[in-house]
């Protein structure tokens, strides 16, 4: 019994594997890649050589740029399965044909996210086995680890399946991905929503926002896969798709804005300890301002409020600028809730005391963590490159 | 079996950081402004000159506040955080998985990283130290020149821990939290 009896595979020689059209922008995320992923390299060189000195973190803020980006790279793959099963688990007819490009984007992400965050605990080996036999069921993160684990194991089968073309099945897995990684994201929201140190952060809004902004993020990545399979010139099915997709992410943008306001208003009103401090400062912050709001939610909300949302090559791009801000959705929310301190007496003469807490990563961490992005490009051509990803006509 | 505590008489502290010294050399903590299991915490004075208010200049010893509600333990995936039989609050380096959410989880910043076992280390009432030698005072206690420390079983009711809980006022540092803190700070 051979692999492709399992899971039906392009025939593709060593030759064929390293050819591509060499159009510009295919030359370019070429360089773009291969650039990322010596990034990466570099920066877990540097992890393996000094452990956790290598980063930037500290006893104050111990969790830096590298949980950002595993978050981001969950958010993403949660995300993807999520709109994929608008079509083959819920049966929206436009939606059907995003199916196999969609799950091994999740597929794709959630392991970049897994190789991160590898390179972030600890002891990962050491997570394995206790893990399994000293399980801690009141923990978020050993929910949230044990869920996302079962989710990879579903979305591969639900791949198998569709690449099969046997939707009975695959839409069964589907399902199954659908609500495992449901119940896996929103226990990753209340990692941060458990923490009752931490009044910014402790509270019912994590768990759901992440579902919300893992939609949002679901809704970028489509955008940006399509724009660059079809380089723009999209057939008439992929454009009929895109322009519902675009319908769709104005809602949900809508609905984000709306949940930050009210989160800010909230956390600002009343001038809470601890809180309402924290909040001002976000709000202050460029990160927020420019990177969240503008990057994040305002610019691609235009950009389909204004052509009613039939502007997709202008989605495209204006995803390139929403996944830059989910980006700084994720980085924001890993540091803003570390951002006060815990200890608030000065331990050492000539310290000052004690305010809001700094961090910027090391060349590790964001060689680790942005590199990651190379890594899924790669996974990304080599799935291009052995899989027919594409839609069958015959499903339209 | 014991139910191990410590009330700090705060006011007495001088601030000579004997408690911090002998901690480290008690336990083997590595040198290093971060690694630290205990600290003497200074209060900003307030006011400005002459009108200065000497009384807020006082000293505040701390350390895990050993919570008989936890959240470092009930946040920890593996169970590395973990009850002793004496009730301490302890970490097992063979199943820390240094993922630091305890770190994050702490409301009093008690936790570290330590460098000798790449875990996550805090202070434990010296258990693997004096508590395993049979001895019953911590290295931080029997050192303070004021007696600032009193350690001792809360369920033995004639303890001297017991008999100062009893007779003079107390409290713990953010109780709002429902941590439940078994560090007791005497008004």
């Amino acid at each position: 019994m051979n692999l492709k009896s399992i899971i039906p595979m392009k025939d593709i020689s060593l030759k064929d594997l390293f050819t591509f059209n060499k159009s510009f922008s295919n030359v370019t995320m070429a360089i773009l890649t291969i650039g990322l992923v010596a990034f990466f390299l570099a920066g877990t060189i540097m992890y393996l050589i000094d452990g956790h000195h290598a980063y930037n973190i500290t006893r104050e803020h111990p969790w830096g740029l590298i949980i950002a980006m595993y978050v981001f790279f969950v958010v993403s793959s949660t995300g993807l399965c999520i709109m994929s099963s608008i079509g083959h688990v819920f049966g929206i007819k436009e939606f059907e044909i995003i199916g196999k490009r969609a799950i091994i984007g999740a597929i794709i992400t959630i392991s970049t996210g897994f190789i991160v965050i590898a390179l972030e605990i600890g002891h990962p080996v050491t997570m394995i086995i206790y893990n399994i036999l000293t399980p801690n069921f009141l923990s978020a993160i050993w929910w949230m680890g044990t869920l996302y684990g079962a989710y990879l194991v579903f979305i591969i089968f639900e791949f198998i399946f569709l690449v099969r073309e046997n939707h009975k099945w695959s839409k069964f897995f589907g399902l199954g991905g659908l609500l495992v990684g449901l119940a896996a994201h929103s226990n990753l929201g209340a990692v941060f929503g458990f923490l009752i140190a931490r009044p910014i952060a402790n509270g019912v809004f994590f768990p759901i926002y992440f579902i919300l902004s893992a939609m949002i993020t679901g809704s970028y990545l489509l955008f940006l896969m399509y724009g660059f399979r079809y380089k723009m010139d999209f057939p008439e099915e992929v454009k009929a798709m895109l322009t519902k997709l675009a319908k769709i992410l104005g809602l949900l943008l809508a609905i984000l804005m709306f949940f930050e306001i009210w989160r800010m208003l909230t956390a600002v009103y009343g001038g809470m300890p601890g809180r309402a401090d924290a909040a001002w400062h976000i709000l202050g912050s460029s990160n927020f301002l420019i990177g969240e709001v503008l990057l994040g939610m305002v610019i691609p909300f235009v950009v389909i409020l204004v052509s009613k949302g039939k502007n997709i090559k202008g989605m495209v791009w204006a995803s390139i600028l929403g996944m830059i801000g989910i980006f700084f959705m994720r980085y924001d929310l890993v540091h803003d809730t570390q951002l006060m301190p815990l200890q608030l007496l000065k331990l050492r003469e000539y310290q000052l005391p004690p305010t809001f807490i700094e961090y910027f990563p090391s060349f590790a961490e964001i060689g680790v963590s942005i590199g990651g992005i190379g890594v899924c490009f790669v996974m990304y051509y080599l799935a291009d490159k052995f899989f027919e990803l594409d839609h069958n006509k015959k499903d339209i | 079996m014991a139910r191990y505590a410590m009330v700090l008489d705060y006011k007495n502290c001088i601030n000579c950081k004997a408690c911090e010294t002998a901690c480290k050399e008690e336990n083997g903590i590595l040198l290093g402004a971060d690694n630290h299991r205990i600290w003497v915490g200074t209060k900003e004075i307030e006011g400005e000159f002459p009108f200065l208010n000497i009384a807020s200049n006082n000293f505040l010893p701390s350390q895990c506040q050993q919570c008989a509600n936890a959240p470092c333990q009930e946040v920890c995936p593996t169970n590395a955080t973990y009850y002793d039989e004496n009730s301490v609050v302890r970490v097992d380096p063979e199943k820390c998985i240094l993922c630091s959410y305890c770190m994050t989880a702490c409301p009093y910043d008690a936790r570290y990283v330590d460098d000798r076992t790449k875990t996550v280390d805090k202070c434990n009432f010296c258990a693997d130290t004096r508590i395993a030698r049979g001895e019953t005072t911590t290295a931080c206690q029997n050192t303070c020149p004021t007696k600032v420390r009193i350690f001792g079983d809360l369920d033995d009711p004639n303890s001297e821990i017991s008999e100062v809980l009893r007779t003079r006022d107390h409290f713990t540092l953010k109780s709002h939290l429902g941590t439940d803190p078994r560090l007791f700070y005497l008004t």
